[in-house]
């Protein structure tokens, strides 16, 4: 059955980028107060908090973040708990605020997603990044994020014959998108010359396959069907959620050409949803990379294995194509705050789907999907929203 | 070395040259990096099970910025190998040129190995076989 209680009615983030200046605190009191009392939301009306954060403690020293946050952005004494699932952080805590809801728990809560990633160099930020991995059996011998991804990359190479050409293409589809987007990290389009420069960071992937390293903070608030009329004559629904996990180890898959907690998550959230792959106007993907794109594009159904870069090549998933994917410009050109990523998410399908989304506007937009996997993908989300009256 | 292998001691093989996976003891399936369980029958008996070394290539990456420890190493090869016991493990890959990764071609045979670092410190590896 499709869930029927659980209501997004109002949803927002900050700049991402590299904030300077802006602490972990701060960056997540304002993107609380863009989504509650800006959005018409009081704050004493919200009942717990569900935040999604990676890891705080190496990138600002600080543990025990949400009632550090909560407290900062004037909501102590309520239940707030954090949500470590790498870079599903943010997606794991709004699936835990969705099982509260229909639980009956709580009828309004918060969700929001945090990462504070420039304070430390490149290289400290790499290594806190290899801490999602395994340590002991693959970080420690020099396997880096991006190389993990670069495995991915040689295997579909390999078996589907994807080419560095079409990756570089999925950068300047999110380079495209982004430069109309005023909340992105990289607001500038990018010819496919400049992305296919060979500065490889781990071969295949070059520099521009690759999203940076970000600051930010997204919020959403969730509430019952009831409540949600309080707010809003018209929230976004969602109507089916999924997550999944798989091994860390890259080496313990069989398939290195799709990540099995995506399918896994996605089938989940369509089987709740009562919907199927054709049914979605758009998505949004977790595009920690310009291959994940491309592989989760047919882990979530929408193009048979193989077939992901050719639809970005046709233009298909453009903005205006009839599959948009990260249609304001995905993680590769938004940046990539970690916990803040699958917050991220939902707040750009609350816009599209609401036609709230400007010049980034899709043009169908009854219902979409959310996909956030963290870290190697061992943890993947997967959630089917609606607008009300769609 | 104990009888019911450790995690510990996987890590301290590797560090002696002398890499050995587990084996279940219930039904025989073969399983490196270590797994509490085994993926074939769930049971968590294990042992040490001696490989043969040979295996064929299955993916690989060349990495080119890597973490303050890794630096000096660049560009190095990680590749996923799956040795002939039928167990994938991720390792160092030897004897090939990393500027020219398009000539590494995947399936190929290769065999077991160790890269020594300045530090020390020893990788689980591949070379062509």
């Amino acid at each position: 059955m499709p869930l029927d209680n659980s209501n997004i009615v109002s949803a927002a983030q900050t700049k991402f980028g590299a904030l300077k200046g802006v602490t972990l605190r701060e960056m997540f009191s304002e993107a609380v107060d863009k989504a509650t009392v800006d959005a018409g939301v009081p704050k004493k009306d919200i009942q717990a908090a569900f935040i999604g954060s990676f890891i705080p403690e190496m990138l600002v020293h600080q543990g025990h973040t949400a009632p550090l946050l909560m407290d900062f952005a004037g909501m102590k004494g309520i239940p707030a708990t954090r949500h470590e699932d790498a870079c599903a952080a943010g997606a794991t805590a709004l699936r835990a605020a969705v099982m509260a809801i229909e639980s009956g728990m709580y009828d309004t809560v918060l969700v929001a997603g945090v990462e504070k990633m420039t304070s430390v160099s490149t290289n400290k930020a790499t290594e806190a990044l290899a801490a999602a991995a395994d340590d002991e059996f693959e970080s420690s011998m020099g396997l880096t994020f991006p190389g993990v991804f670069g495995i991915a990359a040689v295997a579909h190479m390999q078996k589907y014959g994807t080419t560095e050409e079409d990756m570089a293409r999925v950068a300047v589809k999110a380079h495209k998108n982004a430069s109309t987007n005023p909340l992105a990290q990289f607001q500038k389009e990018i010819s496919l010359e400049k992305a296919m420069t060979p500065r490889y960071i781990a071969w295949p992937l070059k520099l521009f396959d690759c999203s940076p390293i970000s600051d930010g903070a997204a919020a959403l608030v969730l509430t019952s069907t009831e409540k949600a009329k309080q707010y809003t004559d018209l929230p976004v629904k969602i109507t089916g959620t999924g997550q999944a996990s798989a091994s860390m180890n890259l080496c313990d898959r069989d398939d290195l050409t799709s990540f099995s907690a995506s399918v896994d998550a996605s089938r989940t959230a369509y089987k709740m949803a009562g919907l199927e792959a054709k049914d979605m106007d758009f998505a949004v993907v977790h595009d920690c990379f310009t291959i994940a794109e491309i592989i989760a594009s047919e882990d979530i159904g929408f193009f048979k294995p193989g077939e992901g870069a050719k639809a970005v090549n046709d233009g298909v998933t453009a903005r205006d194509g009839d599959k948009p994917i990260n249609p304001m410009g995905g993680l590769k050109a938004v940046g990539h705050p970690v916990g803040a990523t699958g917050v991220k998410q939902a707040v750009v399908l609350y816009r599209e789907l609401l036609g709230d989304a400007g010049p980034n506007q899709v043009s169908k937009h009854d219902t979409a999907i959310m996909h956030n996997f963290g870290g190697t993908g061992a943890t993947a989300v997967v959630n089917i929203m609606r607008r009300a009256d769609a | 070395m104990s009888e019911k292998p450790t995690v510990e001691e996987y890590l301290k093989n590797i560090q002696d040259s002398q890499f050995k996976a587990y084996k279940c003891v219930d039904c025989g399936m073969v399983i490196a990096p270590p797994s509490g369980s085994c993926y074939g029958c769930g049971s968590s008996k294990m042992e040490w099970a001696n490989v043969s070394g040979k295996g064929k290539l299955v993916s690989f990456t060349v990495i080119h910025i890597a973490p303050d420890e890794f630096a000096e190493e660049t560009p190095y090869y990680i590749a996923i190998v799956e040795l002939a016991e039928g167990t994938r493990v991720s390792a160092r890959l030897l004897g090939y040129d990393p500027l020219k990764p398009e000539e590494v071609k995947l399936g190929s045979d290769v065999k077991l190995d160790y890269e020594d670092t300045e530090s020390g410190k020893k990788y689980l590896a591949f070379k062509p076989a």
